[in-house]
């Protein structure tokens, strides 16, 4: 492997909330091969969303350099950061981030409007992402009609319709049961392992951090330690510092 | 991605209603408003070059001597006159109000081809001393048909038995342009002048007279001549040019334009800021989906032609609504305010002003929260509540 | 129990900028009501509060202003000279007037036409009018001279009517003596000796007869056998009464386009406080759910929706009529369309104007909270509660 898909070197971020400082983000060094599935996990405040913003350009580093794809992210302005996202990232959030206006094919089509489409092939395109996630038969449902699952289900057919190498996800089961959540690690594994997409998940969540190759753990801003061998599904965790 | 627009609109569908409503409401008020500024003004703007008016120097109020039309017929330059005498009666009720003119009946024909025949004929106006010819929306209002007897009552000018004057309606005219107004009922100098000498016992005097110039000749010389006729009265009278004629009557109304403009305005910022709340109500609910369509690669430029786009249907529709309201009711004020304004009209002028105020109704509207959806860090918006 | 006004407030204060953006709508609409209203209240002031009781203003029977009112000569002489209530000077000649009216073309200082009454008075008007008439610059027209007093609202309204101008009345030129004040319309007018006047007109008729009458005459009785007397006939009222009629086209005309006016646009208003209330219901779902799950009754989160509706309606009122209250005292001119002649008076910003501004305000925050207020409580405190 060449270049790795994400590469941080000396990251650092810091927010002024108030009157104060916080450091989120403190000299980070981190990097995730192309095709690799991580997982980042770390108690709350410990940098892990803000680490996943920058990976994914909705974020400028305060120093440090940020190289996703080949790209440092630290020279692109705006108008750029945001066709490059298009190009080259896709997100999974937590609370889905659906447009409740639109149904299932539209919120899918969404992305594929910045590409250079037909209107069918767009629309092939988005209900391929859709057969893809189980989802064919709700195509014209609008999320409201949709299950959580379901829901996020849609969610990964958005970030995957433009066929992008790198999957970003934050906390894509933390608002799902325990069955919703295992449809979905297992999609994120399939597109890991049929289509050979880089994927970095943030989560709380064990059993999701089981799926992945490796764990990274966050604390305090800074990179606590690494897991290869993830934890055998229902052991217990070693509970975050 | 229009679909999203209208969608995104359509997701409260009770606030956009209610904010299409008072768009309506607005520029309906508008069109109404500048209507009827520029209804006092028509006249004016429409004014024929070739006509003068002669009128009392004193007072509107105060007629002028018979005697004068001679005298004026005479000067160089004067092709004709036409005696013009208001004769301030009613049909039936006294709130049936409209004006009445006696005049010279040929000269009325030659002097005013805007007075277009619309039904009867000019020559049985001609023929019959105690016919008249009523404008389209006078005869639309009582339903008079040619041939049918109208009678007035004077109420200025009596008959010596005190009864109703005797009218035969021989036509119905169009008005061709606003210089005449389809409410007005003419009808024959000759019969008036031998009912008022036999009534009164002398001539009645004339209201106006209006000269006919002659092709090519210089209407400041035939007025200063006309008026230096009667320098040394009995009445002085004063000469203008129709459209100065006209406006006397517009600026009669004094303040009233200033007032109505000043009412526009307050009517504009009221609804400006309705529709920027509006919109802004419509982007801080969007906020969070604005982020998404961001992380997804949209622009900020996208986002926030998302919003003005969005606002610009909003008012456009409103706006449209509005203005097409103000074409509705066109005819029902017209004959509703035919005593103060009458010929009420909106001109295209007024139309295309609308437009252009609901344009930039639109795009201000859109801008405040455009600006904010373009400004909104993608991190922040998506952030959970 | 009810929510206290307090969490309404600080919610209006969270929502600033629609708080303050609806708020400035009902305050314009609120405005322009109150603009137009004061505005009517300022001409009927001027016409009714100024005519006095005891002066008697005698018309030709059937005519409803001086313009139309057209005397034979000979029996406004009559009845000057024979009517027995009317009052005797100290010289034992009776305190009364026979006055010509007619509305003379006058240019605007400003450019433009209107129409200016001309008023041909006796010497006895003076007597007659009292304090009512006061000279306050050079003095008063010499009788049978031809000399003219005018009214201060003309002098900067009209040209030549300064004091040393000439007035040129048809063929006559009259020369500006004085200028006078008064609390009524006659600030608006130009005045001279009565016979002057009406030779300079050509008119040789007066337009109407001005008395004071004996004090406890019975103004109505008088009226009444007047009305069908032989020798003089008239129509008899006060000129408290003429001058109120006075105001009867113009006060319609302003008060129904302000009535237009406050319903269309309080109708845009209302949605807007609709939409601003809707919103605040919608964003405060979850603190609803709260209110209801802590047991307040639904009527409870109603009224307190209703009320912050109200505050929202009486801070646009508030806001309009500050907004109004510089107007007070503004002059402007006017059409009475009795006469057609021009008047100057001045907006009169009244306290009751001021009520009446608060309570369409009030009308229109109660009419948008209300729907809203209602949808607010009929939430499910549940369902409410699961709404973020």
């Amino acid at each position: 492997m060449g270049e790795p898909m994400i590469r941080l070197s000396g990251v650092s971020k810091s927010y002024r909330r108030g009157g104060e400082t916080l450091t989120v983000l403190d000299h980070l060094d981190l990097a995730v091969p192309d095709g690799a599935f991580y997982a980042l996990m770390g108690p709350s405040g410990s940098g892990k969303t803000t680490l996943l913003n920058l990976v994914g350009g909705l974020d400028h580093a305060d120093s440090g350099e940020v190289v996703v794809a080949g790209t440092e992210l630290g020279a692109l302005d705006g108008r750029d950061l945001s066709r490059w996202r298009a190009d080259h990232v896709g997100f999974v959030f937590q609370q889905f981030n659906l447009l409740s206006v639109l149904t299932a094919l539209e919120n899918v089509e969404l992305p594929l409007l910045l590409a250079p489409l037909s209107r069918k092939e767009r629309r092939d395109h988005a209900s391929h992402a859709l057969e893809l996630v189980g989802l064919a038969d709700r195509m014209h449902h609008r999320p409201g009609q949709l299950s959580g699952g379901q829901e996020q289900r849609v969610a990964i057919a958005r970030a995957v319709a433009t066929d992008p190498k790198l999957i970003l996800a934050d906390e894509p089961t933390g608002d799902l049961d325990r069955r919703a959540a295992d449809q979905v690690l297992d999609l994120l594994g399939q597109l890991h392992e049929k289509f050979g997409k880089t994927i970095l998940i943030v989560t709380h969540d064990p059993l999701a951090a089981a799926r992945a190759e490796k764990t990274i753990h966050l604390d305090k801003g800074k990179l606590d330690r690494v897991e290869t061998r993830p934890p055998s599904p229902g052991a217990p965790s070693r509970p975050p510092s | 991605m229009n679909k999203l627009i209208r969608r995104s609109l359509l997701r409260h569908p009770v606030r956009t209603l209610l904010t299409i409503g008072s768009l309506a409401v607005a520029l309906f008020l508008l069109c109404f408003l500048r209507s009827l500024v520029t209804t006092l003004e028509a006249g004016a703007a429409a004014a024929n070059q070739q006509r003068l008016w002669v009128q009392s120097a004193v007072s509107l109020f105060v007629d002028l001597p018979l005697s004068y039309q001679g005298k004026i017929d005479g000067v160089d330059g004067v092709k004709g006159t036409c005696k013009w005498q208001w004769f301030g009666g009613y049909y039936r009720d006294q709130t049936n109000f409209f004006a009445q003119f006696a005049v010279d009946p040929e000269p009325l024909f030659a002097m005013w081809p805007e007075v277009e025949i619309a039904a009867g004929s000019k020559e049985a106006f001609l023929a019959d001393k105690r016919a008249c010819i009523v404008g389209e929306g006078l005869a639309r209002q009582f339903g008079w048909k040619v041939g049918e007897a109208v009678p007035l009552i004077g109420a200025l000018f009596q008959k010596a038995d005190g009864s109703a004057w005797d009218f035969q309606i021989a036509a119905i005219y169009r008005a061709g342009r606003p210089t005449v107004d389809d409410r007005t009922f003419f009808f024959h100098w000759d019969y008036f002048e031998e009912t008022m000498k036999e009534a009164m016992g002398e001539t009645p005097q004339v209201g106006v007279f209006v000269i006919e110039l002659e092709p090519g000749a210089a209407a400041p010389g035939v007025m200063a001549s006309v008026d230096a006729l009667f320098e040394n009265g009995p009445q002085r009278v004063q000469t203008t040019t129709e459209a100065e004629f006209q406006r006397q009557f517009a600026t009669m109304f004094g303040n009233v334009p200033r007032l109505i403009s000043f009412i526009g305005g307050g009517v504009l910022l009221a609804i400006l800021l309705a529709c920027v709340n509006t919109m802004l109500m419509q982007a801080r609910e969007q906020l969070r989906e604005i982020g998404v369509m961001k992380a997804l690669g949209f622009s900020d430029g996208a986002a926030a032609l998302f919003l003005l786009s969005q606002s610009l249907l909003l008012v456009g529709t409103g706006g449209a609504l509005g203005i097409g309201l103000a074409l509705l009711t066109q005819r029902g004020i017209a004959g509703f305010l035919s005593r103060f304004f009458p010929g009420y009209a909106v001109q295209p002028l007024t139309l295309a002003a609308a437009i252009g105020v609901t344009a930039i109704l639109g795009l201000l509207a859109g801008a405040v929260p455009a600006r904010l959806a373009e400004r909104t860090r993608t991190v922040e918006a998506m952030r959970p509540h | 129990m009810l929510v206290p006004l307090r969490y309404n407030f600080r919610s209006l204060l969270v929502r600033r900028s629609g708080t303050l953006l609806t708020v400035l709508g009902i305050a314009a609409t609120v405005a322009i009501l109150a603009g137009v209203l004061s505005l009517e209240a300022g001409f009927r002031t001027l016409f009714s509060e100024s005519g006095r009781e005891d002066l008697v203003v005698f018309l030709r029977p059937g005519s409803t202003n001086e313009g139309d009112s057209i005397w034979r000569r000979d029996v406004a002489d009559r009845l000057v000279k024979t009517l027995p209530e009317i009052r005797r000077g100290a010289d034992g000649r009776p305190l009364a007037s026979r006055e010509c009216y007619l509305a003379v073309l006058r240019t605007r200082i400003g450019g433009g036409k209107t129409n200016v009454p001309v008023r041909g008075v006796e010497p006895a008007s003076f007597d007659i009018h009292g304090d009512g008439v006061r000279i306050v610059a050079g003095r008063r027209f010499r009788p049978g001279a031809d000399e003219v007093i005018v009214g201060t609202k003309l002098v900067d309204r009209i040209r030549g009517c300064a004091l040393g101008d000439v007035i040129q009345l048809n063929t006559t030129p009259l020369n500006v003596v004085g200028v006078f004040e008064s609390e009524g319309p006659y600030t608006s007018e130009i005045w001279g000796d009565l016979d002057r006047m009406q030779a300079a007109l050509v008119r040789p008729f007066p337009n109407r007869v001005i008395a004071l009458l004996d004090p406890g005459t019975d103004v109505r009785a008088l009226a009444k056998r007047l009305e069908s007397d032989k020798e003089t006939p008239a129509k008899a009222q006060t000129e408290r009464e003429y001058l109120a009629a006075q105001t009867g086209a113009l006060s319609a005309t302003l008060l129904t386009l302000g009535g237009f006016l406050a319903v269309v646009m309080g109708l845009a208003a209302i949605f807007t406080a609709t939409n601003t209330m809707l919103a605040a219901i919608a964003s405060r779902t979850h603190e609803i759910g709260i209110l209801l799950a802590c047991g307040f009754r639904p009527l409870a989160v109603f009224l307190s929706f209703l009320g912050e509706a109200l505050v929202l309606g009486l801070l646009g009122g508030a806001l309009g009529c500050l907004i109004v209250v510089p107007l007070n005292g503004l002059e402007t001119g006017a059409t009475n369309f009795n006469t057609f002649t021009e008047v100057a008076f001045a907006f009169r910003v009244t306290p009751e104007v001021l009520a009446k501004a608060v309570i369409f305000s009030l009308v229109l925050g109660l009419l948008g909270g209300a729907a809203p207020a209602w949808r607010a409580a009929r939430l499910a405190p549940v369902a409410a509660l699961r709404r973020q």
